[in-house]
Order: structure tokens, then sequence, then C-alpha cells
């Protein structure tokens, strides 16, 4: 995969994310128990992921306020994902812990999953390196 | 030929406190003693780089250390510690390293440490500035708040993957994978520890109203910090050396919180550089 060099459309981000995961050898290797349903929300868009055995089962697109359930939710101003989407991210753009400290990311729900998951998410994110955001 | 390091390690018992411990420790080089702590939850692996570097070995006896209920050190030989929540002092931190010094009969060591190894080295400037040489505080800070957490040993997490993976982004994007990957595999082994320590790192720990007692000219403070730190920022390295009288600070770029292990070949650069600095510091008093 090579670096995003331009914003992708959000159909187009969806595809390569699912795909990204669920051909990535780290999260298929220790992705078994990766079950959990999370909010994306990149200001211009939000996302709910809905992950089953470490595969994307289903990617909601702007769902309305009712419409899907999740546990936990990662918000952020588009400037944000913007840093996380890119190649070589600058310093506080290159994980959630550290844009949670450093930046505007909240984590928010049901944090316990999150941490129940970390290994997977943080992976998970990082996929954003080469797929880009759609804001 | 066998391929065998030159790194060797000893046990040496240790009374501080009226606690007696057994501490291993990793040692190569001779010359000038380069003492070194690991960071919070880890062991003295995290210097692997570092104990093999010919450059710096060549001049300086390298002593590498795991801190009791780190690594290959135990828990207390002599105390039913299982009955009391671990919660590292300064106070005590600072006695056992002297302790160590005295033990292992070090003569004016240069000490060195990461993150709560960091925080340690200020401590140590403060509390006893005439047993060190010098101190190179590495990726610390006056004040480091917001890591004492339940999430390091919750039960209902898998704590070791949420240690290892809770500081992964401590560490720069450009650091080599096989690096990065070796120092979450040492956090993933000491989840035990590690909310303990961060006990002094983010709570014992704050020197924001003693940095003016610290005297850098009686032991010299060099510190150290990454731009991928997002716990002690360069600024807040900054910050802290320029309270201490002569303190100095060099930030290090695209490198984090684990710089000895997550990049060893850009991490020494800047530690020959504090070397240097520590060389001139006492050529300049001879």
């Amino acid at each position: 995969m090579t670096a995003a060099t331009t914003t992708p459309t959000v159909e187009e981000w969806v595809r390569s994310f699912t795909d990204a995961t669920d051909r990535d050898p780290e999260i298929q290797a220790h992705g078994k128990y990766f079950t959990c349903g999370y909010l994306l929300d990149m200001a211009d868009h939000h996302f709910v992921v809905r992950m089953t055995s470490g595969k994307v089962a289903e990617l909601a697109i702007d769902p309305g306020p009712l419409d899907v359930g999740y546990q936990f939710a990662i918000r952020a101003g588009a400037e944000t994902w913007r840093g996380f989407g890119t190649e070589v991210p600058a310093p506080m753009f290159h994980g959630i812990w550290a844009a949670t400290f450093r930046r505007d990311m909240k984590l928010e729900g049901d944090v316990l999953v999150l941490m129940q998951n970390l290994r997977c998410i943080t992976r998970q994110i990082e996929l954003l390196r080469t797929v880009g955001v759609p804001v | 030929m066998p391929r065998i390091s030159p790194v060797t390690g000893h046990y040496v018992t240790v009374d501080v406190d009226d606690v007696q411990y057994k501490v291993f420790y990793l040692e190569n080089g001779t010359g000038q003693p380069l003492l070194c702590q690991h960071t919070a939850g880890c062991h003295n692996h995290q210097w692997r780089g570092l104990l093999e570097d010919e450059e710096i070995t060549a001049d300086h006896r390298v002593i590498a250390y795991d801190l009791p209920r780190h690594g290959k050190s135990d828990p207390p030989e002599n105390t039913e510690w299982w009955k009391e929540e671990y919660r590292l002092t300064a106070e005590h931190y600072t006695k056992f390293i002297v302790a160590l010094c005295d033990e292992l009969e070090l003569e004016q060591p240069i000490f060195m440490g990461s993150s709560f190894g960091g925080n340690v080295a200020l401590q140590l400037a403060l509390r006893y500035p005439d047993r060190f040489r010098a101190v190179i505080p590495v990726e610390a800070a006056d004040y480091s708040p917001g890591f004492y957490l339940d999430w390091w040993q919750h039960p209902h997490a898998n704590a070791a993957q949420v240690c290892a993976s809770g500081v992964w982004d401590l560490m720069a994007p450009q650091s080599p994978e096989a690096d990065r990957w070796k120092t979450w595999f040492y956090y993933s082994q000491g989840s035990e520890a590690f909310k303990g320590d961060l006990y002094f790192y983010s709570v014992d720990h704050d020197l924001r109203d003693k940095l003016d007692q610290i005297d850098g000219d009686r032991c010299p403070v060099v510190m150290l910090t990454g731009t991928y730190d997002y716990l002690t920022t360069p600024e807040d390295g900054r910050r802290t050396a320029g309270q201490i009288k002569n303190g100095e600070f060099i930030e290090m770029e695209d490198i984090g919180h684990f710089p000895m292990s997550e990049n060893h070949e850009v991490f020494r650069r800047y530690l020959l550089q504090a070397l240097d600095r520590i060389g001139s510091r006492a050529g300049a008093q001879a």
C-alpha cells in the first residue's frame, strides 16, 4: 500500500479501510476476539465500525443518532484526523493516546471495551497512515 | 567461535530501609561508571544497545540494573510484600539507588534514567548532589501527571496488552519497527509493577517548587527529551532544565519516550553530546 496523497471520497475510504483491516497480517494474527462496535467521529463525517473476530462486519456512514449502536467513541476534529492520515504523522498526531493527551481527541463511552481491544484498535487506527481519512 | 556478548550479569544484595533486595544487573566496559535505570514497568534489557556500544564502553563502565520487582530482580526478600499495594516513592527510590552505588562501590557514577528513571535522576540531583558526577534525565520533567491509571491492572482487560499497547504511541513512527516491537514486548512482561512505579512518576514526584534547589554546578544536569514524547514533551524538559542552575537541555528529533530501546542509533548521537557536555564541565572545573 502507498500513502494517501489526496482525500478519498467517503465511499472509497470505507472500501479501503475495510480492505486494509481485513487483510492486515497483525490484526488477523491477533484479532480472534476483536469483536466490538465503535464510533469514529471525524467532525465532517462519522462512522460506526462494527468488528467481528477481526473483520469489518459493517461500516455505517453518517448514521442517524439512533440508527446504529456502538460501545465507545473516538472523537476529534478534522485537522487531528488529517494528521493521523499521513504516512509519517507529526508528533501528537501519531496515536490515540498522544492525541488525547495533547490534542482535541476524546475517548468516550465504555472505555473498558476499548482497553480490552487496545492492541487491535491501535493497529487499525494506524492503517489511516496508508488509507488516509475522508475529511 | 560462539557469538558470546561481552555483557555480563550478576546479582548483588542491597539493604535499604530495613528491606533486603537481590538486585540483578548487566554490565560492560571500563572507566567512568554510567549507571542506567530502565523505565516504569520495564527492565534493564532496554539498554541492550548501550551495553554493547563499543564507543561508549571503551571509557565507561555501563551498568544497567533491574529495579526490585522488575526483570530478574525479585520483590523484597524479607517482607510480606504481597500484603501491601506496591507504590514507589521518591524517598525509597533514591535511597535504593544510593545503597546500590554503595554496594557496588561506585565512585562518582553518572546516573542516567528514562521516564520514571529520568524523574528520579532529578530527585538524586536534589537529594544527593555530591554522590554523582552528573545526572542525565531522559524524558523527564519536574512533574508528570496523568499516568497513574487503574487501566494498567484492570482485571477485566488483558493487563499485559494494555500496558504494552498503552505505551505504544509514546514511540516515534520513525523508530525501527523491530525495536518498537521489542519495547512493546518488554512492557507486556511488567504489568504488576507498572502502576506502582507510576505512583512515583505521576503522583509522588513533584519538583515544581524545588527546581531552584538543584545546583547544576555541584551535580551537572543534562536533560534529553524526544519530540514524540506526549507525556513529558520537549517543552516540559526545556522548562525543567531552565529552572535548574546551569541545567542543560537537548531536544532529540524523531524519537520518543523509550529512546534507548526504540532507536539506540539515534539516541546514542544525543547521548554522546550529553557526555561531551559533562566532560567539558568537569574539564572547566579542573
